[in-house]
């Protein structure tokens, strides 16, 4: 797609919280703090990064990108809105009986969904898969992997690191989103990640290191990836869970939770 | 046991990975540490490109062919059963049959090929769990002209299949003209008296059974059940509506396999037979040791299935002489 400059994406990434907000309180159920966490990532990647063009998603040559934190599909679908790949009444229907938009990633439902996910730990996988295959058959598309950081947790995604390396798909580039809070509690209070650079670097990835709420930042971090190194990357995106709200932010028990009543009108104030 | 030709599945199996892509599909092999297991020389040494070796990491193994998948690939995973089923289980279900991706799952060396190995190595357990999950055709080849046929199937059909395969010699069962259809039940051998109905590498145990119980004047139709989903449950209910009699012959849990397919078709049906069904003891894990004798005792092997065949013959006989005797004494 075709880059904005950063100030219209800045834009779009509050309608994005904003709907985010409306969605979730409407549908009375979603990942409101995992949602909004993500927002900045998505618009770096829809507005500016991805190498797609919206009449030909069918492209075999187009960049790829797989949420493999597949309960922030909020937070997608409000993006696709936003970029028009689906159409901004039908986030009306998110949740409800046999919907287009269920509460996790459909490939069938939706497009520019590539995996359904949900389940954590199976994107990485998948994303050296699909890099994998560009580099075999000379294809130049990128492979973007978003993950959580609770998700990190799963012993798949390390074999999946592994092989990246292994291959040497530096096609592949993974975010994490690290907001540093999974379900329950604080992931360094459940389970440790860090050091989490180190380990990434242990296993052989290109190891960067952003403000997950700088878009400039992100778009120009991917642009200075050294794309032929041969080594696999990955981007360590700081972001604050429920970015945006204050009453959401950093708040473990928002990872599911959803505004109600008064609440909805004053996360909308705090994000225009 | 009959003497007769015999070739290694695997063998055949390779040389249809090769012939598939001199015909044009674009095949990845993804094997996890597993190219012996797999006995991939041959295609490798052709197409170093298209053997994907991940390594000791069935999930990632999958996730890995499914990405290939995702990028124009036909994939193949080739890792022995037991391992795919059981650890990537979750990568099989969501990446592969939820996600409808185009990824041909073979289970290598599945029942208890492993026989002495044990049971961490035994896949029993594999046609079940495959039928628990959805979006999935689920086949299993009876010897190596089917094995080939399958392949060539599963590599042109669009979407995920599921291989129950078997390493080792086996006979031929089948002519080279042989056709393999999707949904349907092969009749192997036309019978009044007695149906068999086999899946997989027990089924020339079934054919060569039928031979004896020919011989001992019961007139026996061996059922070669090689697609499990889809099922002919047409096929079956014709088969045993005429015989009134069926044995069913596993190398699998008797939970969630064939005979348990069987039993639920004869009760919704309502069809009026007796079944006798032969494979692995529900709720246990299987015995350990080397394979005939695994299967000598539970009686999926020719002997035991002729001695369960008389049996089922004999019991029929009892029943009636005894109801006969009562109507006499009245």
């Amino acid at each position: 797609m075709s880059s904005l400059p950063i100030s219209q994406i800045e834009q779009k990434a509050k309608n994005i919280r904003k709907n985010v907000i409306r969605m979730n309180s409407h549908a009375g159920q979603g990942h409101t703090g995992a949602d909004l966490s993500e927002v900045d990532i998505l618009v770096a990647l829809f507005f500016s990064v991805l190498k797609l063009d919206k009449n030909n998603l069918d492209d075999p040559g187009r960049d790829r990108f797989i949420l493999s934190k597949g309960h922030g599909i909020g937070g997608f679908y409000c993006t696709l809105a936003e970029a028009g790949f689906i159409d901004e009444s039908s986030l009306e229907t998110y949740l409800q009986f046999d919907s287009q938009l269920p509460g996790h990633p459909v490939r069938q439902k939706t497009p520019l969904i590539e995996l359904n996910t949900g389940a954590l730990g199976h994107g990485l996988s998948v994303g050296v898969g699909l890099a994998l295959s560009a580099k075999l058959s000379g294809r130049d598309f990128r492979v973007f992997v978003l993950t959580g950081d609770g998700e990190l947790q799963e012993g798949s995604v390390w074999e999946g690191a592994m092989s990246a390396a292994g291959f040497k798909v530096d096609n592949l580039i993974v975010i994490v989103d690290r907001n540093t809070l999974q379900l329950a509690d604080r992931t360094e209070k459940i389970m440790p990640l860090e050091p989490l650079e180190a380990k990434w670097e242990a296993f052989g990835f290109d190891v960067k290191s952003v403000d997950g709420h700088d878009i400039a930042e992100i778009i120009e971090t991917i642009a200075a990836l050294d794309l032929n190194g041969g080594q696999p990357h990955v981007i360590l995106a700081r972001t604050i869970k429920g970015k945006g709200v204050s009453f959401i932010e950093d708040r473990a028990a928002w990872h599911h939770k959803i505004p109600v009543d008064d609440q909805v009108m004053k996360a909308i104030r705090e994000l225009e | 046991m009959e003497g007769g030709e015999r070739t290694d599945l695997r063998e055949v199996m390779i040389q249809t990975f090769i012939r598939a892509v001199e015909e044009g599909v674009n095949l990845a092999v993804v094997v996890g540490d597993s190219t012996s297991t797999s006995k991939i020389a041959p295609f490798r040494e052709k197409y170093p490109d298209r053997v994907i070796d991940v390594g000791i990491a069935e999930q990632n193994l999958v996730g890995v062919a499914v990405g290939l998948s995702l990028g124009g690939y036909v994939a193949v995973t080739a890792n022995a059963a037991p391992f795919l089923i059981s650890r990537s289980n979750e990568q099989v279900k969501n990446d592969v049959c939820y996600t409808d991706t185009n990824v041909k799952l073979l289970g290598l060396n599945a029942g208890v090929c492993y026989g002495s190995l044990a049971s961490t190595h035994h896949a029993i357990d594999d046609l079940s769990i495959m039928q628990g999950l959805g979006n999935i055709v689920i086949l299993a080849p009876s010897d190596p002209v089917e094995t080939e046929q399958i392949l060539q199937f599963a590599l042109k059909h669009r979407g995920p299949v599921y291989v129950r395969m078997d390493s080792g010699k086996f006979p031929y069962l089948h002519t080279a003209e042989y056709k393999f259809e999707l949904g349907a039940v092969e009749v192997l051998h036309e019978g009044r008296d007695l149906t068999l109905a086999a899946v997989g590498s027990v089924v020339y145990e079934a054919f060569y059974a039928a031979g004896e119980l020919e011989e001992k004047g019961i007139s026996t139709e061996v059922l070669n059940v090689s697609s499990i989903r889809p099922l002919d449950e047409q096929g079956i209910v014709e088969s045993i509506s005429k015989t009134k009699r069926v044995i069913t012959v596993e190398e699998h849990s008797l939970h969630g396999g064939l005979g348990a397919l069987i039993s639920e078709i004869i009760s919704e049906q309502g069809v009026s037979v007796e079944l006798l069904r032969l494979g692995i003891t529900k709720g246990q894990f299987s015995k350990a040791g080397p394979r005939e004798q695994i299967r000598a005792y539970y009686r999926i092997d020719q002997k035991g299935i002729v001695n369960a065949g008389q049996e089922l013959l004999n019991r029929r006989h009892a029943w009636r002489n005894n109801k006969n005797e009562q109507a006499a004494s009245v």
